[in-house]
Parts: structure tokens; sequence; C-alpha cells
């Protein structure tokens, strides 16, 4: 939604926008383990 | 004043010493004849559950012995920097939220230092009913005095994320235009005057990320409610000021009644969506630890300060109420444990969350212990793997009363601190506080199997996948009818008298051990209802009397009176209904 302006006693709230990257909580894998994922894809050749 | 590396160390210690002495000396007790399986299995629950219950008690002891400083400070100074105070709403009783800001803005008004917080009530409502109820009183919030331009309302239609994710909208969309925010929640009120020091302390320490407060529980009017309302008042500041010595600047953030630094906030506390579904995976429900750890980790200081006042919240009237928000938090912290490897966290982060998750396990834990021990009575000769250690001159009872001293031992501390403080004289004198002080320890005792039934059945939901969602709270509904209180508790009372009756029929020398804990389960349909009931309006009697109580505080004043004369008008501001409806959009 976007803030509507002709509210009769409050401006918008400022547009300000303040950028909040994701963080990292879970650990990503490790090559050895995508190496082994991708390995464990083909095993069936 | 010791650090709080020495603090944890010396909390540790006393929780593993006295947790690894009492487990000895229960199997001291329970192995007489030699040590089996079973023996083994019950002294480690008895072990494991023992530290947390010795951790919580050494950071109440610890409480005691530290001094309240009471910080000083010049009310009308004005802060540098601007401040957004935010109220998260979801589908809530308008008028008494919008009566809260609007004390809260009359107090900053009073200060003369309102023009350095703007006020945004961020509304999550799904309920087209809540929101033109909010709509219509707001256009009562913004004739408040200096309200142009400072007072905003916005709704998300789509409340992804929910809390957390409320309060990321609108940083992504307005933070750069402040330096702090203040976070609140629905029921919070807080003094103008503690306002602006949350602010002029943000202000005076670049490194702080997060100042908390300790928020007072006010307005109960059950007997459940004000015993919690007791609790937080009389007891909790303790529990807080120790907990603060141990965390340091690794403190905690409970969600709400707190400030932070925006630009700290933005730039470390951006939540991901945990991979899988809920309840373990999806969005981060119990997000404020998350939080704390994530500025802790940035390298910004999150501390509390118990001695800050003019800081409150409204608590749950009755058990059921509170049972549905425990349920909530039991999720949010079993989730803590995804988290417990989190790259980069603080170690004392890692232990937070898992006293998190301990919080919640170790009911279930009493009950193993419960079910192990009536096992271990019916079926008295189990094989034996170790051999038996010398024999105890203590005893079981030893044991046991060393338990409830650990439970009672706090409490008792804080009763004697409160004759020198000056505490007592605020709840009315020695005599009330002694009769409150004994009336929470038997009232939370009688409680504590159901309290530990309704958690091992919530941890339990969780571990089978079941999601809890987000019911909103349901405030001033409070008592409670019998068939109520029984159609939530009924399974309480069969496992109870289940419990029991094995007990009697297939080893009544155990039945001593197990009646204190399913006698309150069977009558707990009563307990729930008869806790659910008070004395509205009334003046509240001595017992379980709270300074805020005895001497209600400026801003609670000033809040019953605007809901008062807001309700006087209520038939005039349904009329406002449709033509309010046309500036909000949702």
């Amino acid at each position: 939604m976007k803030y509507d302006g002709n509210l009769p006693h409050a401006s918008a709230l400022p547009d300000a926008p303040l950028h909040m990257p994701k963080q990292q909580l879970e650990r990503r894998r490790s090559l050895f383990q995508a190496l082994r994922n991708a390995i464990t894809t083909f095993s069936w050749l | 004043m010791m650090g709080p590396i020495l603090v944890r160390g010396l909390a540790l210690l006393t929780a593993a010493g006295s947790s690894l002495w009492g487990g000895y000396l229960f199997l001291q007790y329970t192995g007489a004849d030699g040590i089996s399986v079973l023996d083994l299995v019950r002294v480690s629950l008895v072990a494991l559950s023992g530290f947390w219950l010795v951790w919580g008690a050494t950071a109440a002891v610890l409480g005691v012995f530290t001094p309240a400083r009471r910080p000083q400070f010049d009310p009308r100074a004005k802060p540098r920097g601007l401040t957004a105070i935010l109220v998260p709403i979801y589908n809530e009783d308008p008028v008494t939220v919008f009566a809260r800001i609007a004390a809260m803005n009359r107090s900053l008004v009073a200060l003369g230092i309102e023009d350095r917080f703007h006020i945004a009530v961020l509304s999550d409502s799904n309920s087209l009913e809540a929101a033109t109820e909010e709509a219509v009183w707001f256009e009562q919030l913004v004739r408040e005095p200096a309200s142009a331009g400072r007072i905003f309302y916005r709704r998300r239609e789509n409340n992804v994320g929910k809390k957390a994710g409320n309060i990321e909208d609108f940083i992504s969309r307005s933070g750069a235009a402040y330096d702090y925010a203040l976070i609140l929640d629905a029921d919070s009120l807080m003094e103008g005057e503690t306002i602006g020091e949350l602010a002029r302390r943000m202000d005076g320490d670049p490194g702080l990320g997060l100042l908390q407060t300790v928020p007072r529980v006010i307005n109960a009017q059950t007997l459940f409610g004000r015993t919690m309302q007791f609790s937080a008042g009389y007891l909790s500041p303790a529990f807080a000021r120790g907990a603060s010595l141990m965390q340091g600047g690794e403190g905690p953030y409970w969600g709400h009644n707190a400030i932070v630094r925006v630009s700290a906030f933005a730039a470390n506390c951006g939540l991901p969506v945990l991979s899988g579904k809920p309840p373990l995976g999806g969005h981060i429900l119990s997000h404020d630890y998350v939080e704390a750890a994530l500025l802790s980790r940035g390298g910004w200081t999150v501390a509390v300060d118990p001695a800050l006042e003019g800081s409150f919240e409204e608590g749950p009237e009755n058990l059921i109420e509170y049972a549905k928000r425990d349920r909530r938090w039991c999720q949010g912290n079993l989730q803590h444990w995804r988290l417990l490897g989190a790259p980069g966290l603080k170690w004392w982060s890692r232990f937070t969350f898992m006293q998190g998750v301990m919080a919640y396990v170790a009911s279930p834990f009493w009950l193993l212990l419960l079910a192990t021990s009536i096992v271990a009575a019916v079926f008295p000769r189990q094989p034996i793997v170790l051999p038996a250690l010398p024999q105890a001159q203590t005893g079981i009872w030893g044991l046991a009363l060393a338990v409830a001293l650990v439970l009672v031992l706090p409490k008792v501390l804080i009763l004697l601190r409160g004759m020198v403080d000056g505490q007592n004289r605020r709840v009315g004198g020695t005599f009330p506080a002694l009769l409150s002080v004994g009336g929470e320890i038997v009232f939370s005792t009688i409680l504590a199997p159901v309290m530990l039934l309704l958690q091992s059945r919530a941890v339990l939901q969780v571990l089978l996948g079941i999601d809890g969602g987000w019911p909103a709270t349901q405030r001033g509904q409070s008592r409670l009818t019998l068939r109520e209180a029984w159609a939530a508790s009924w399974w309480i009372v069969l496992t109870g008298a289940v419990a029991l009756g094995l007990t009697t029929t297939l080893a009544p020398a155990a039945a001593v051990w197990v009646v204190p804990a399913t006698l309150p389960a069977i009558l707990s349909p009563l307990l729930i209802a008869a806790s659910s009931h008070g004395r509205a309006g009334a003046r509240q009697p001595l017992l379980f009397r709270t300074p805020t109580e005895q001497c209600r505080s400026p801003v609670m004043e000033e809040h019953a009176a605007i809901v008062e004369q807001w309700t006087q008008r209520t038939v005039a501001a349904g009329q406002a209904t449709g033509k309010i409806g046309l500036h909000v959009h949702a």
C-alpha cells in the first residue's frame, strides 16, 4: 500500500527508504557438500 | 562491579555444581540397591532440569545484591536525534490503543520535547471491521495537540512476516528519516520522561544499538492477572538486574518498550525466512532474541536498564490467554534451536537461544521424570548396570527441600531487600509484601502442574509439526465460565486422573510424590475459572498490590481519562466512519 497524503490532520509518512539486507542465519552448504550432492545426483548413471 | 564474563562463570559454576550435586543425591536414593538404566535416565533429567532452575535462581540472587541506581536526568532536555515511536497493531481495540498513544503524546507535549518524536501506527489488521474502526479512531487521535505532521497511520494489505515484517516494512520505506525507533506493542504505555531519556541515552552513546526497559504489568483485574502483575512489578526487577549483570552489552530484547538505532537495526536485522515449513521453518516468530543477537554480531551494544521506570504493558488476564501466548512463544523459542549454529553469533547469544529452548523443553523433561518415576515405582526390579553409591545422609526429602529452596530463596531475599530499599513501602508495607510473596509462591506452585502440562503439549505440537499460527490477543475478555475452563483443560484433568489412578493402584507408596502434581491437574477447570475472576472497578485488595496500583503513574491516569472521554463520543465517531474511510487506503 502507499500512504495517503490526503489525510486531513497528518501528512504521509516520510518517503525515506532504508535498505534492510536479509541476514544469513543458516549455514550455507560447504563446497564438499555441494560436490557430494552433485555426484549423488548422477549416481544412477 | 564484576564483568559479565566473571558473573557468567560464577553463575555457570553454581548451576552446574548444584545440579550435579542434586543428581548425585538423587542417584544415592534411587540407586540404593544398584543403579539401573531407568535410574540413569531419571538422574540425567534431574540434572538437566535442575541446571536451568538454579541458573534462573542465581540470576535473581545476583539481582538482589546489585544496587538499583536511579538514573538522574533532565526530563525537559531535548534529544538531538529524531525518534519514530512505532505502534504495531493487529486486530486490536483502537480506542484503548489510540488512547495510549494520545496519553504518551500528551506526556511528550507537556515536557516540550514532542518535536523530536513522531508516532506511527503500523496496522497489520486483516479484519475489515477492525481496519474501519482504526480509521475512525485515528481521526480522533489526530485531534490531539501537536499531532499535525507527527502522527501517522498506515495499514499493510498483506501482513507478511507478522510483527517483525511490519517493522521492517516501515524501516524499508521511511527508516532513513529517523535516528531511532522506539518499538512498542499495542498494549505498551510509557511516560514521556522515559521516552525522552531513552533517546538521550542513544544520543550519548554512539555504540548503543538497542536499549530495553523492563515494562511493569498494569491494569490487571483478575486473580491470575494480578498475580502475574505482582510478579512482574515486585519480583522481576531483581531478576532483570541479575540478567543485566550477566548479559552486559549483549543483553536481551523483548520485542517492545525498547529503543533501537535505526541505521544499526536496518543494517543488521533484516530477518530471512528459514528454510522448511512452519513450525520450525518459515518466518521467525520470536524475532526479538534474534534481532538482539544480530545487533550484537554487528558490534553494537544491546543493553537493558531495569532502573528506568515509567514503562508499562498489559498482561493476560486468565490462564487460557496466557497459554495461547505461551504457545506462540514456545514455537518461536524452539525455532531458535535451528539458529544455534548461525554464523558469527556471539557465544552468549547462542547460550540465550539455548536458554529459550530449555525454558520450554524443561516442562516435558519434568513430566518425563514423573512418568519414569511412576514406572520405577511400579516395576522396582530393574536390571542393575552400575553398583550402588554410598548411602546418603540427607535422603530424598533433603533433595526435595533443596529444590524448594532454589524456588523460594530468591523471592525471600527480594522481600528482605524490600525492607531496606523501600520497595515494600511501595506495595503497602512489609506485611502486605510478605502476604503477596507467600500468595505468589502458593499460587504459582498450585498452577505449576497445569502450566507444565500446557507447555509439554505445546512442545509436542511443535515437534509434530503443528503450526500455532498468530492468533490475535483477546484483551478485556478475562472472565471464564467453568464450561469454558473445562473445554480448555479436560485433557489435563484426564492426564492427572490417569496418572494418580495408576500410581495409587500399582504403587501406593509412590502416591505421596504424585499427588502434589496430579491434584492441581484434576482440579484445573476450577482453578482456571476461579482465577479468571476479579473485582473490576473496585479498589484493589492489599494482596498482590503493586507500586503502580498504590500510586498510579501520570500517563496511566491520562490514559484512563482519555478512554473515558473518547468512549462518551462513540456515537459521534460512528457517524464519521464513512467520511474517514475515504481517506485511508488499505
